[in-house]
């Protein structure tokens, strides 16, 4: 296998210039990505007002929240679709023939396209600041852990859409696939409600899972809520998680390439 | 180019009626040839209808209420958009279609045939997930319902508010998907802008929101009569008099979604090829 570096490196660029030639997926991004975190920053100023919910003041709130809209935008904004297209419409035939690793290639084309987002995050994140305002990271050492957090979640992504899509060798369409992942992912990573929130029973099952490093984890760090020996646990199970999916998708992919039938051949 | 919606004026209603189920009932004939889709689809609609569920559920262990609002009547907020979302996708999934239509000129073909294009297009896919959200949905509305203690004297209103709720969700989401006769691209971008919104805006009482919000979405964009003002009547927080609205917003949404379909199609010019 003549997989290099370059290879990887122009996969990457490619990837990031395709996404870019679509200026309006950055507006529409910024739209849906700010809208939902203004909602959010509504409902919690409404139900925290001057008080305190499971640990989390308005303060705390408004820099979760931002951290949210920040992991959403990376995850959700990914091209996760042009992976599970070329499954659906047998593009994956030709990939098998180049003398590159499939895995390897489309992680780095997801981690372009990952890259894409961050004119979004960018311009999201800093019309949050001048908005709301949000406290800065507790210590100078957590914001680094928190941007190592961020950095992980790149590694993480992958792993988890690369599994999900990898289902399209058995069904016809992605656009549920795509749904469950998303569902599963907003609601076990804190997105939609803090896991602090959460009965005990149910915080033990999302830590369980990879998603609470979404937003749990960089949040946590970011806020101080865990020392720095917690930070650096958190990190190391994020980079575990990260390997662990993709040896599972390196062992799920070899058995769903099997199914690969194109034209009846 | 042309202006294909002049056909439909003359096809008698019965017929239009009879081609749309034809379609729809190819659909499910279609759907059932593939199980795993099927199942795929179904549990990511109950699975995301669930976690609503387990998401209010959590929120209303550390608070009493939101906005006045309590756990069963955010249920209910919650349920009624679910089964109007489903609604839409299981009777009028194909709207989404359009913009993917226009690229291709598949609508050449829809234009030729004896039947409104608007039809044929909506009743060209149906949205599996649409199982889960509705029998999910309806599952947290019934539970919300007898939780809020409504009683059995209200079920006509909720039922009428079911009925409308899907009419509106459907004729809303045709009408922005059909800017895609102007805008092209294979996504309905502004549909998506509003469903992803209004899924998030939408399972909170609107009085949280600043005024400008409350009146794009009760006045401009009228998604708030899809869940919100009726179930803000049936709990007591709105006065009987908003109901009217109700079917206002149904016959403006139809409206403004034949419109601007007309108008598109009017606009339309081919793939080019």
């Amino acid at each position: 296998m003549s997989h290099s570096i370059a290879v990887d490196r122009a996969l990457v660029v490619i990837s990031f210039k395709r996404r870019l030639a679509y200026k309006s997926h950055w507006f529409f991004g910024l739209a849906i990505g700010g809208g939902s975190m203004l909602i959010a920053m509504v409902m919690w100023q409404n139900l925290i007002g001057s008080g305190t919910l499971s640990g989390y003041d308005w303060d705390s709130m408004r820099a979760y929240t931002i951290i949210g809209f920040v992991a959403a935008t990376m995850v959700f904004g990914a091209a996760d679709w042009i992976m599970a297209d070329r499954i659906l419409d047998g593009h994956i035939a030709v990939d098998l023939t180049k003398p590159v690793d499939f895995q390897r290639a489309r992680a780095a084309e997801y981690v372009g396209s990952m890259l894409s987002t961050f004119p979004t995050a960018v311009m999201g994140v800093v019309a949050a600041w001048l908005l709301f305002q949000p406290p800065g990271p507790a210590t100078p050492l957590a914001g680094l852990l928190t941007v190592v957090s961020f950095l992980l979640m790149f590694p993480l992504a992958f792993g988890l859409t690369y599994l999900s899509t990898l289902v399209c060798f058995w069904t016809k369409r992605y656009l549920g696939i795509m749904w469950l992942r998303e569902a599963l992912l907003s609601f076990f990573s804190g997105l939609m409600i803090p896991l602090a929130f959460m009965p005990g029973w149910l915080q033990a099952v999302a830590w369980a899972l990879p998603f609470p490093h979404f937003t749990t984890t960089p949040s946590a760090i970011y806020l101080g809520r865990v020392d720095t020996a917690g930070a650096l646990g958190l990190l190391a199970a994020e980079a575990a998680w990260a390997v662990g999916l993709w040896v599972l998708g390196w062992l799920v992919f070899r058995t769903a390439v099997k199914k690969v039938t194109v034209h009846g051949g | 180019m042309a202006d294909t919606q002049t056909p439909a004026i003359a096809v008698p209603v019965r017929h239009v009626f009879a081609i749309y189920w034809r379609t729809w009932f190819a659909q499910i004939r279609s759907i059932v040839e593939y199980p795993a889709d099927l199942w795929v689809m179904a549990s990511a609609g109950a699975v995301w209808n669930i976690l609503q569920f387990a998401f209010l559920a959590v929120l209303f262990a550390n608070v009493p209420d939101v906005a006045g609002w309590g756990y069963h009547e955010m249920l209910l907020l919650s349920g009624l958009l679910s089964v109007a979302g489903g609604c839409n996708a299981l009777f009028w999934d194909g709207a989404w279609s359009t913009g993917a239509m226009v690229i291709k000129g598949d609508i050449d073909y829809r234009i030729t045939r004896p039947a409104p294009v608007i039809i044929q297009v909506g009743s060209s896919h149906i949205g599996m997930q649409s199982i889960g959200e509705v029998v999910f949905g309806v599952a947290m509305m019934v539970y919300g319902w007898i939780g809020a203690g409504i009683g059995f004297a209200a079920i006509p209103i909720g039922v009428l508010a079911i009925a409308c709720a899907a009419v509106i969700q459907s004729a809303l989401v045709t009408a922005l998907c059909a800017v895609n006769f102007w805008i092209k691209g294979q996504a309905s971008i502004f549909a998506f802008l509003m469903i992803e919104l209004q899924g998030n805006a939408m399972k909170m009482p609107l009085g949280i929101f600043p005024i400008a919000v409350r009146l794009v979405a009760m006045f401009i964009v009228p998604v708030a009569f899809i869940n919100f003002v009726p179930v803000a009547v049936v709990t007591g927080h709105m006065s009987a008099w908003w109901l009217a609205g109700i079917p206002a917003a149904v016959v403006g949404s139809v409206l403004l979604a034949a419109g601007v379909y007309r108008l598109g199609l009017r606009a339309y010019d081919s793939a080019g090829h």
